[in-house]
């Protein structure tokens, strides 16, 4: 038949193995002891997390909640509050929730603000429902963003206050700035968010005119379910899950490990939905004619030109990103008018840019170095 | 000791790689099955074999430590890392957009009257029910958020006029 037997492959390696019996020295021995010791405890952690599963506690900063919107709420973190401009932290909408900024305790770059005596708000757009369906990009940069960006500056009794929008906050934010003079904006970061869109990978490919019709989508579904939007960031990588569910077998020992990625993993399943015009706008104006960068936007009335941002700008960009990769969140330091601008491009990914070890060492020093003497 | 494991296993990653490209090849442009019988390992009997045969070498050249076990960690990291960047740069071709959204389309083409037919049946359920339907809850969610949005003009509108009251008093 010119098949061989699994059984003989096996028989030829395990006789490889015996003609030439390796001498195994204590160190040797410790070592397997050692790697012994780490299975147990894999498998005690495999049986504590399918048995029975601990919600993770995240979100560990203390906060109040300032100011409601329909969903969106805006919350003031403590701190010893050492620089008197405030700083609103406005990040995605949909998607994903808010709380990988202040994920665990000694590891989120909330906490770290905080520490270093940032007045900290958080914009948490929240969690949209089909009554919410109609609400706009326009909406949230001239209703809503100018609303929360009022209660930050009363109540901290602060004069100016320091804008950082990250991923879509940051187009989303850039455009307010742009359009509020009367929103008196010291600073403002763009951290990982895209703003030529002519350069934004895979998504600006797979939602390109020619190959996605966003009326269609938009007209049957009406949103975006949560599923849809998992099946996206899925497709972007899809060999994500194998490599998590890798790392977690082969960390599964250290229990410092397993809290993180519980708390982590819960996160990376809890998807958002996007309103349906939202969606649409943003598909759209956005990744689809690229109206940002080309100043063709019209917010509220307003035309949207970057170059009227003029106060410092600080940008933030990441090596690895395959989301909004570098290039197109560069664009941002050429197109505003501010004489003092600077962009950095910083190792890791999309997330791991702002949350996690690499984080720590890299971003947030970065973030907070840069705005300290400017707060 | 280990660089070279590890060049070894790379070396081998790439062999059967290759091997195994070229075993599909080989299936995929056969039109006729020239065996009489299928042979399920046909494809992956050359992976498993100089697998299992550099690993028995490495066994009986050194002794067996878990620096094995990182080795092979590795290997399967840069395995994935690989078949990541194959597909990207299969994603990221016109064709594969053009492909999905092709796909996405006939299926919002599919889904739209049916969509439509069931919100229909369901609403009429509920109403025979007499109980409030999807839209109608909605609705009512929608008028509250524009309730909302009328008081915060209102609070905005008295916040100004108390503004230029205190501005006008004298001090």
């Amino acid at each position: 038949m010119g098949q061989e037997r699994l059984a003989d492959i096996v028989e030829r390696f395990t006789h490889g193995f015996a003609a030439a019996p390796p001498t195994a020295s204590p160190e040797t021995i410790k070592q397997w002891q050692e790697e012994l010791d780490r299975n147990f405890r894999r498998l005690r952690n495999l049986h504590a997390m399918v048995a029975s599963p601990a919600e993770p506690k995240t979100g560990p900063t203390p906060r109040e909640e300032i100011y409601k919107k329909n969903k969106s709420r805006l919350y003031r973190y403590g701190s010893s509050r050492r620089y008197k401009t405030p700083l609103l932290f406005v990040p995605n909408l949909g998607i994903s929730r808010p709380y990988i900024f202040d994920l665990l305790p000694n590891g989120s770059f909330i906490e770290h603000m905080t520490r270093e005596g940032f007045d900290f708000y958080l914009l948490d757009w929240g969690v949209f429902g089909p009554e919410d369906n109609d609400l706009t990009v326009d909406e949230c940069v001239t209703k809503i963003l100018p609303r929360m960006a009022k209660k930050a500056l009363e109540t901290s009794g602060a004069s100016e206050l320091t804008v950082l929008g990250y991923c879509m906050g940051a187009p989303v934010s850039a455009c307010f700035v742009a359009t509020h003079p009367e929103i008196p904006v010291k600073n403002y970061i763009n951290m990982a968010g895209p703003i030529d869109f002519s350069k934004v990978g895979l998504f600006g490919l797979w939602l390109a005119k020619e190959h996605f019709n966003v009326d269609r989508f938009v007209d049957t579904f009406g949103a975006v379910p949560a599923d849809m939007v998992k099946a996206g960031f899925k497709l972007i990588k899809p060999t994500m899950d194998l490599s998590t569910n890798l790392n977690l077998w082969w960390n599964l020992w250290n229990d410092k490990y397993v809290e993180g990625f519980q708390a982590l993993n819960k996160w990376a399943n809890e998807y958002v939905a996007f309103p349906g015009e939202f969606f649409r706008q943003w598909v759209r104006d956005f990744y689809q004619d690229n109206k940002l960068y080309r100043g063709e936007l019209v917010m509220g009335g307003r035309p949207v030109r970057l170059s009227n941002i003029a106060c410092p700008v600080f940008v933030v960009g990441a090596k690895e990103d395959y989301i909004a990769p570098p290039e197109c969140v560069r664009a941002l330091v050429d197109a505003v008018g501010s004489a003092e601008k600077e962009y950095v491009e910083l190792p890791g990914g999309h997330i791991s840019l702002i949350a996690g070890r690499g984080a720590s060492l890299h971003c947030w020093p970065k973030v907070s170095g840069w705005l300290a003497p400017r707060s | 000791m280990v660089d070279t494991s590890a060049n070894q296993l790379f070396d081998l990653w790439k062999k059967q790689l290759e091997e195994g490209t070229q075993a599909w090849a080989r299936l995929v442009s056969q039109q006729v099955p020239v065996a009489p019988t299928p042979d399920p390992w046909a494809f992956w009997r050359p992976v498993l074999d100089q697998g299992l045969q550099t690993w028995a070498k490495l066994f009986a050249q050194m002794p067996a430590t878990p620096d094995l076990l990182t080795q092979w960690k590795q290997f399967l990291d840069q395995w994935i890392e690989a078949w990541s960047k194959v597909l990207g740069q299969t994603m990221g071709t016109a064709e594969f957009a053009r492909v999905m959204g092709q796909t996405l389309d006939s299926f919002l083409v599919a889904q739209a009257p049916m969509k439509k037919a069931m919100d229909q049946q369901v609403e009429q359920a509920l109403q025979a029910l007499n109980l409030p339907s999807r839209s109608q809850v909605t609705a009512v969610a929608k008028q509250i958020v524009e309730l909302e949005e009328r008081i915060e003009r209102l609070e905005d509108g008295i916040s100004a006029i108390l503004r230029r009251l205190s501005d006008k008093e004298p001090k």
